[in-house]
This record gives C-alpha cells, structure tokens and sequence, in this order.
C-alpha cells in the first residue's frame, strides 16, 4: 500500500533518475570545492590589489581582473569545448562526469571570485586599519578581520554560485556529463515524455530553494552587524 | 618619546603634510588641533606609520620606524594604540572577541589571555558587556571597547583619531576620563587629534595648532579639566531658552 501513488514513469526510471541525481552532485560538489579552495582566495586577491587598498598591487590586479573576465566573456557552451584539450591533459579523458567537472569549477572560481570581492567590499575600510594598527600582517588581516566581517556576504555570494552552478550542469550532456539536466532532455524532450520532463524541472526547483533557504538562514545568524 | 623629523606626505601630488618636525615627551597628553583639512589625522597615521611618510623619519620609543622592515614595524605597532572616530570594532566579533584578537596578534601567551582581555574590560567597565556584540552597545561603550582593545598589548603610546567626535557631550566627558585615566595611572603618552576645542582644552598638556599641512605652533598649556556636561532634558530647556548670545 502506498499513501502517496508514485508516478509510473518515475518509478520504470528510477535508476537512471538517482544516478542523474548523483551525477549532478558530484558535477555541482567539485565545482563549490574549486569555489572556495580557489576562488575564494582569487576573489581576496582581487579586492587586496585594488587601488586605495592597503596591499595595493596594479600589475597582480590586473591580470587576475583579466584572467576573471576572459572566463567569464565566454559563452559557457564554448568554454567547455575550449577547454577539452585541457580537460584531456588534466583528467586523461573529455568525456564523462569527472571530465565535466573541468570545466565546471573553471567557471565556477571566475564566477564566486567576483562575488568574494564584491562581498569584501562592504567591509568598512576601518576594520582593516585597526587591524594594521594592531600589527597583524597581510594573512592575520585578512583571516581574522576581513573573513569575519564579510562572512554573511561570503556565504550569500557562495549561495548564488551553487545555484549559478546547478544551471551550468545541466548543459554538461555535451560531453557525456550526465546530470539532471541532461536526463531531462535526453528523456524528456528528445523523447517526447514531457511528464518526466516536468518532473525533473520539479527536482530542479526544490533543489534550487533548498540551498537558498539554506544560504539565507544561515547567513542571517552568522550575521551579528 | 615619539619625533618626527621633516615629514611630508602628498596624495596623488596634492601635498597634504608639508615637511613636519615635532617632538612628544613621554607621560604627554598632546593634543592636535586645526581645521578639516589641516592634515592632523594624516599627521596622526604617520606616526604609526598607516601612512607612509614620502620622505622624513619617524622615531617611536627609539624605534625608528621608518627604517623597518614591514615585520619588525608590524612588532613595533603591537606597542602602539590606536583609537578611531568610527571605533573600527569588528561587528561580527563579541566584545571579548575583540579584544582577544589585539592578543592574538602579538601572540600573548595564550593561556594569560583571557585574564588579560578581561582586565583591559574591567579597566574601561565594561566587564559584564564581553558577550555582547558592538551593535547592542551605544557610541561611548563602543570606544571603550575599541580603548580597551588598544590598551590588551601593554602600549606605550595611544593614538586618537577624533575619538569624541561622533559622541554626545556627556559620553564624550566620559571618554575623556577614561583617557587621563590611562595617562595617569598606566603612563601612557597620547597624541589626540581633535577639531574641538572644548576637547584639547580639557585634557591636553600640549598641543600642536597645524594649518595647511604644516605646524603653526606648538605649546604647553594646562589643561582645565572634564566639565561634567548635565544632560538631562530639563538642562538641555534651560539652555535652550537661555538669552545668553552663545553658550559656553
């Protein structure tokens, strides 16, 4: 007996459907991990460099300034093509889940880099002269003040990124990523069963406002301004 | 104690101090008055080195701080306090918080300072508020924890930049005590940079006039001491209806 009639073509799908869903994890968990083991520090680097900042760096600036935006000019279906060389040399292979994760995390450290420093830059410029005051060097400043501060701001920024990064998954089905995304149009559309299709959408939308609920909640208690 | 010798500082080409000597002598409350614009504030930052001077040297307690290594400067600014206008607390830091990270950064041994962060608190009494966070305390209580901060790494010089200006009358007679409090009974040199009068007159021993990036004069004085200012609504009536031409 169940309470909730399953619909049928979920459950003739059901395998196919979880390993989407795992696919698209681990597509979307590798690129937050190059967000923030990498852009994160990408994003310091951009706001510390900046003119009237106290670590100034013009020439650092402006070619992580550049690197971000060339990655960003590009189209993010050619991005993944541009990339296959790359993706070849790094992973062995262009084609498949670890493969898609290339590209994926490239864009994803241009994307949350801007985001980090966007976010540093509502850190009162004050904060960080007492700190210099204080005789913190350039790590201690940016560890133990700017991070703090910015911290609501870091994980709002991170909150958009994931949910920017769940979209650019599900174009993967390009180089055999697999994915939500891809199963819905391989499934749904090519195949006509529009109600698999409206389903996936459905998975897709939960997914989406549990991570920004998530984000929102938790940033709001983080936040002691 | 603290002396600068020909300093001069410009940004972006506009000159802001204009080859500045001037000598401070330990135990000193010396204050810095002028009009904005005058350079006092950026006077101030250049004794810490938060601006660098483009030529001239700076000397704080025989460290010639000009001619630092960016390291032996940051050990030599552990000994030197600062407070702000704006306080410059860290929002998402408790109280405690904030005056643990002062230790931190001069690696306090760590397990004397949770006792040391409390006595900085206890000394501007504000023992009982270190789990609050600065956006629950008013503007007086905010400096106070940006003074106790200052105070964590034994300083012997403390540096205020306008500390008052943002403040009430009452809480900035407050603030005032607080500051002879820690000339008197701790030793410590200030260099108060101020735009009020009433301020510099009252605590000051010494106090440099600056106009137009440079010294105009310096001198002692005796300073007249922390008028306690009445707050209370029916003083502020009183002297609002006062005929007297302009209040004291």
């Amino acid at each position: 007996m169940t309470v909730i009639a399953m619909p049928e073509v979920l459950i003739q799908y059901q395998a196919e459907i979880w390993q989407a869903i795992g696919e698209t994890f681990i597509m979307v968990g590798v690129s937050i991990l190059a967000a923030i083991l990498i852009g994160l520090p990408v994003g310091t680097v951009l706001f510390i460099c900046r003119r009237g900042q106290a670590f100034e760096n013009q020439t650092v600036f402006s070619v992580v300034n550049l690197f971000v935006n060339v990655i960003r000019s590009f189209p993010f279906l050619l991005l993944v093509v541009f990339l296959i060389p790359f993706t070849r040399l790094l992973i062995g292979t262009a084609i498949g889940t670890a493969a898609a994760t290339v590209p994926l995390s490239i864009i994803a450290i241009a994307h949350y880099s801007r985001l980090v420093e966007q976010a540093l830059l509502d850190v009162p410029k004050g904060v960080m002269e007492a700190a210099i005051s204080m005789g913190a060097s350039m790590k201690e400043v940016i560890i133990k003040f700017l991070y703090v501060e910015a911290r609501s701001g870091l994980v709002l920024g991170l909150t958009t990124s994931i949910i920017s990064f769940i979209s650019y998954s599900t174009i993967m089905g390009v180089v055999g990523g697999g994915g939500i995304g891809d199963f819905a149009i391989r499934y749904g559309y090519q195949q006509f069963k529009t109600d698999l299709m409206v389903y996936m959408i459905v998975i897709m939308i939960i997914l989406v406002q549990l991570i920004q609920f998530t984000g929102t909640s938790v940033s709001r208690w983080i936040d002691k301004r | 104690m603290i002396s600068l010798h020909n300093v001069s500082k410009s940004f972006s080409g506009v000159p802001v101090i204009q080859s500045i000597s001037l000598s401070i002598a330990q135990g000193d409350i010396h204050g810095i008055i002028g009009a904005s614009g005058a350079g006092k504030s950026t006077l101030l930052r250049l004794i810490n080195l938060l601006e660098t001077p483009d030529s001239g040297t700076v000397e704080v307690s025989g460290h010639k701080l000009t001619a630092l290594t960016n390291k032996q400067l940051r050990q030599t600014r552990k000994s030197i306090g600062m407070i702000f206008q704006h306080f410059n607390l860290v929002a998402n830091k408790t109280v405690y918080e904030n005056v643990l990270v002062a230790l931190e950064l001069a690696k306090y041994p760590k397990g004397e300072r949770r006792k040391r962060a409390l006595e900085c608190l206890r000394f501007v009494g504000l023992e009982h508020f270190q789990t609050k966070y600065p956006a629950q305390l008013s503007g007086g209580q905010k400096q106070r924890v940006a003074i106790a901060r200052a105070l964590a790494n034994h300083p012997n010089v403390l540096l205020c930049d306008e500390p008052t200006s943002s403040l009430d009358p009452h809480t900035t007679a407050e603030i005032l005590t607080v500051l002879t409090d820690i000339n008197q009974r701790l030793g410590v040199t200030i260099v108060l940079v101020s735009h009020e009068m009433k301020v510099i007159k009252s605590i000051c021993n010494r106090v440099t006039v600056m106009t137009e990036g440079t010294v105009h004069d310096t001198f002692s004085i005796t300073p007249k001491g922390i008028q306690e200012t009445e707050s209370s609504a029916g003083h502020l009536v009183e002297q609002l209806m006062d005929d007297g031409d302009r209040d004291a």
